[in-house]
């Protein structure tokens, strides 16, 4: 402060006698004077841009859930269980054809019994005999029918009767399965250890004999009609109908292995049924007994038959329970796991794809933008002519012709060609954009002051290109490409959505090929199927173009202190 | 109070007699400023003076420029798909069992050639792609009624301009009704929201037009459709088929929900953009003066802001107009509509060739010639645009 008074002084030297003298200091003659250092660090450019983006809520929100999808994407294909499983017995990965459109469900929900995510679904008219198989299942995870309704209709003179069920889709009952000797022997061991070894709480159960009870049937049915026409009656049923009375119970034990008791048709039907009760009402097994024993195992071709509770069995097999999220596909499949996947695929396309663009984009628009003239006019023709071709003709060409390339196919796999042909058709014209920004950003600072000394330096082209003019650039280029990861992952998702380029056989999975899935399951039917990857990508989009926007602002020196 | 307005007015008149603002476009007996015209007068006195202006050679020059070098882009592109789409390999199993009319039509369209062999059979062998080249061009002029080829997997042996041709009722249907709906709500959210800068109006719509934006089209056609198709069945899910008649109350009631999942990007878009150029506006010199006047804000907002941020909103409409002609690929595919965004997919999901060069090249064309109004219009919306205008 005295110093600058002084100075301001020495030009006015008429005051000088008016300043008290107090004010002076007398300088030594080996003292230099210098300007007094900042006390305060200085702001630079980028910390400047950091503080600006650190004031805009929405983007650090938009942020920290980019952060949560790529930790998601990153982590869950690595711990997930289906990452674990047998790569022999499923070579494309988990899947189980038992749980196939499995319900989304989660833990907390289940234990509260919500009625919401918990794999539950509510299904209407469901005729008493599917009720009675439920409530008579003799799985461990019984009961799993919960009657929400009776409905009693009436159709001319008979009252029909259904019931709402909400049923979990997770209890498949039991199942009869065919194992190897070897895992036939682990499992009894792993029973005894647990000793539920052949008892109800076992993962074995007796197995069913549908053939003898049905042979029982038929001589029954056979006797009665002998005895009406003994009797001189009409008889009940023909030979004919026997028959196909018990081909349609035979189907229906093969269709439902839950059932394990004994069925007779309904008034000699042949496509109605109803459950046999005894004297004490209850239901007769039709158990396979061998000396009054219940028959567990049986030699099959090498392999043993036995029946399962099926939920139990897999979470013996596996390793894990069959509970998933998500829900499952048509394939069986878990969503989670495979959204996982598709969201590590989709952001690493964005990723690589917006890099590659951003470098080609980079070079030819600070060429074009640099030298003018001639060659930017030329530029720009072309340019103008790459961006008339649609991105979907070029992709399409690509996957035909690289899928038809047996040597390329054999080299890089189905998976290789449909990453190859993305990366041609969104390269293809996606630097289009970086190059214009380029361009107007060198025609911007090439003609400033700072650019003309450093050439009348003695700077050359590339020096004044990448030392001078790049870095004043960066800002707005950093930010353009980042905005152009949420394109490239719509892009992907769209074209793979459309069926565009067939992801089936790649093993390759991308969240456009989920939306593809699930749009051929049936929105109406499943419509967990699209639901989680709508809601992962549009989360994705919305905050990445929030996280760019405030990038945008950030690095916008011009916004300085505005907010203050 | 009156009297007052008045007396602004006559001094505002002098003000103008003294030096008219617009010196080039209008005449000197009119005094009126150029913003106080109705809309679509100003859009036809901008067309009038575009004919009578010196420069009018100048932007001719200009428009045949443009003209030019769109025929040679599109021809460039042309070329470039055509050899593309040739190098496919032909897939000679179209499902039909009639082979022979198979040959016959690629020998027509000079893409095989027929040798005759010595024991009175033929066999066929793929020309070369410079041949074939020169072959489709003159088929093209030859005034045969297949110069684009032949649909083999999509309609068997249908010419693709006939397949086009009737598929463009209901996406052109579509489009309109979108333009209808998603124009007016559009403008009107924008300026609402321009009017309310900085207040919760402005604040909550912003956050929801960024949230339509940036959310894909798809995910809220699922929505739409799942909610109001087949959990509350208000409308039907998917279109009707093109045999109730494209006009007929029923197909109309089945569009209702593509025609909405495509008015949210649309209206969204719409806003956005109203909003920023009005904003700009209405903090502009001029509107101080209409208030000082004694314009009312709604006069000066309706007269004098309004009708200038429309000068770069208007051409955008244009854009869309020509743009009714090609369809959303991906609303078609969900909800089951039969128009040309639905052929052109077909025809790359069945690789019908013909179909996909020359359905692909009418998207091209299309996007061309919009570029080309839309970069026209904006010199004749806003007469203080030169076209052309040099450095």
């Amino acid at each position: 402060m005295e110093k600058e008074i002084m100075n301001f002084n020495t030009e006015a030297s008429m005051d000088i006698k008016s300043i008290p003298s107090d004010l002076f200091v007398k300088k030594e003659n080996n003292e230099n004077l210098h300007d007094q250092a900042f006390e305060t660090k200085p702001i630079t450019y980028l910390r400047g841009a950091f503080m600006r983006f650190a004031k805009n809520k929405a983007s650090i929100v938009a942020a920290i859930i980019i952060g949560l999808l790529v930790l998601f994407a990153i982590v869950v294909p690595f711990v997930s269980p289906m990452s674990r499983v047998d790569p022999i017995e499923y070579p494309n990965g988990f899947k189980d054809p038992n749980f196939t459109y499995a319900l989304p469900t989660n833990p907390i929900n289940k234990a509260l019994n919500l009625g919401w995510w918990d794999g539950t679904e509510v299904k209407t008219g469901i005729p008493k005999n599917d009720l009675d198989m439920y409530e008579l299942d003799d799985s461990n995870h019984a009961p799993i029918a919960e009657v929400v309704e009776k409905v009693e209709e009436k159709i001319g003179a008979r009252i029909q009767t259904h019931y709402t069920l909400r049923l979990d889709s997770y209890s498949t009952g039991c199942k009869e399965i065919n194992v190897s000797q070897e895992e036939y022997e682990k499992l009894v061991a792993y029973e005894k250890e647990q000793g539920i070894y052949h008892t109800d709480k076992g993962i074995m159960k007796p197995l069913r004999n549908c053939g003898s009870y049905l042979d029982k049937y038929q001589k029954q049915l056979e006797d009665e009609m002998k005895a009406a026409i003994d009797e001189g009656v009409t008889p009940p049923v023909t030979e004919d109908a026997i028959s196909k009375i018990i081909d349609f119970l035979e189907g229906y034990y093969n269709q439902h292995q839950r059932v394990w008791y004994e069925i007779v048709s309904r008034n000699y039907s042949q496509n109605s049924f109803v459950i046999k009760y005894d004297a004490n009402n209850k239901v007769t097994p039709i158990y396979e007994m061998n000396g009054g024993e219940y028959v567990y195992a049986k030699d099959n071709l090498g392999k043993v038959t036995i029946r399962v509770d099926y939920y139990d069995y897999f979470t013996f097999h596996n390793g894990f329970e069959p509970r998933f999220m998500f829900g499952t596909n048509s394939a069986g499949e878990d969503i989670f796991y495979r959204l996982a996947l598709g969201t590590r695929f989709s952001l690493l396309l964005g990723v690589g794809i917006s890099l590659i663009n951003f470098i080609i984009g980079l070079i030819w628009g600070a060429v074009s933008g640099y030298y003018g003239g001639t060659a930017d006019l030329v530029m720009e023709r072309v340019t103008d002519i790459i961006s008339c071709i649609p991105t979907i003709v070029i992709l399409e060409i690509a996957s035909v012709q690289f899928t038809n390339n047996a040597d390329l196919k054999s080299a890089i796999g189905q998976g290789g060609i449909i990453v190859l042909a993305f990366l041609l058709a969104f390269v293809y014209s996606g630097w289009i954009g970086v190059a214009g920004t380029t361009r107007m950003q060198f025609y911007r600072f090439k003609g400033q002051e700072y650019v003309l000394a450093s050439r009348t330096l003695g700077a050359k082209d590339p020096r004044l290109i990448f030392r001078h003019i790049l870095p004043n650039a960066a800002g707005t280029l950093v930010t353009s490409s980042v905005l152009m990861i949420p394109g490239v992952i719509f892009g992907e998702s769209t074209l793979s959505y459309l069926g565009v380029v067939n992801f089936s056989t790649s093993g390759l999975v991308s969240i456009g090929s989920l939306l593809n899935e699930g749009s051929h399951a049936g929105l109406n039917a499943h419509p967990h199927m699209l639901f989680f990857p709508c809601v992962v990508i549009s989360l994705l989009m919305i905050c990445f173009n929030l996280f760019g926007n405030g990038l945008r602002d950030a690095f916008n020196t011009t916004l300085r202190g505005s907010e203050d | 109070m009156k009297q007052k307005k008045k007396e602004i007015e006559t001094e505002d008149t002098i003000l103008d007699e003294k030096k008219p603002l617009d010196v080039s476009n209008a005449s000197s007996d009119e005094l009126v400023l150029e913003s106080d015209r109705p809309f679509l007068e100003r859009f036809g006195r901008g067309f009038v003076n575009f004919w009578r202006n010196k420069s009018t050679i100048d932007t001719l020059k200009y428009i045949l420029k443009r003209l030019l070098l769109m025929v040679f882009t599109f021809g460039i592109v042309f070329v470039v798909c055509f050899v593309l789409i040739r190098l496919l390999p032909i897939d000679e199993n179209t499902g039909m069992d009639d082979k022979e009319k198979f040959y016959l039509s690629m020998v027509s369209k000079g893409i095989y050639r027929r040798i005759e062999n010595p024991d009175g059979t033929y066999t066929y062998e793929v020309m070369p792609i410079l041949l074939q080249f020169v072959n489709f061009i003159k088929n093209l002029f030859s005034g045969s009624d297949h110069p684009f080829g032949y649909s083999y997997r999509i309609q068997w042996l249908i010419s693709p301009h006939e397949i086009l041709g009737s598929r463009l009722t209901p996406t052109i249907l579509m489009n309109i009704y979108t333009m209808i709906v998603s124009v007016p709500v559009g403008l009107g959210l924008g300026t609402f929201m321009a009017l309310r800068k900085n207040h919760w109006e402005d604040h909550v719509l912003s956050v929801l037009i960024m949230l339509v934006i940036s959310v894909p089209s798809y995910v809220y056609a699922f929505v739409l459709q799942y909610l109001f198709g087949y959990v509350w069945q208000i409308f039907p899910p998917t279109a009707a088929s093109s045999t109730v008649g494209y006009f007929s109350p029923t197909y109309f009631a089945s569009i209702i929900l593509p025609v909405l999942s495509m008015c949210f990007g649309s209206i969204a878009g719409y806003a956005r953009y109203t909003r920023a150029e009005l904003t700009e506006v209405l903090t502009s010199d001029f509107m101080l003066l209409a208030r000082t006047k004694g314009l009312s804000r709604g006069q000066a907002t309706v007269r004098h802001a309004f009708r200038n941020s429309l000068v770069p909103i208007f051409p955008m409409i244009l854009g869309e107009i020509i743009g009714v002609l090609s369809g959303s690929m991906i609303i078609e595919a969900i909800f089951n509509v039969n128009g040309v965004g639905g052929l052109y997919l077909e025809s790359i999901t069945k690789q019908d060739y013909d179909v996909f060069q020359f359905v692909s090249m009418f998207y091209i064309f299309i996007g061309l010639v919009g570029t080309l109004v839309v970069d026209i219009s904006y010199g004749i919306g806003d007469p203080r645009i030169t076209m052309g205008g040099g450095k």
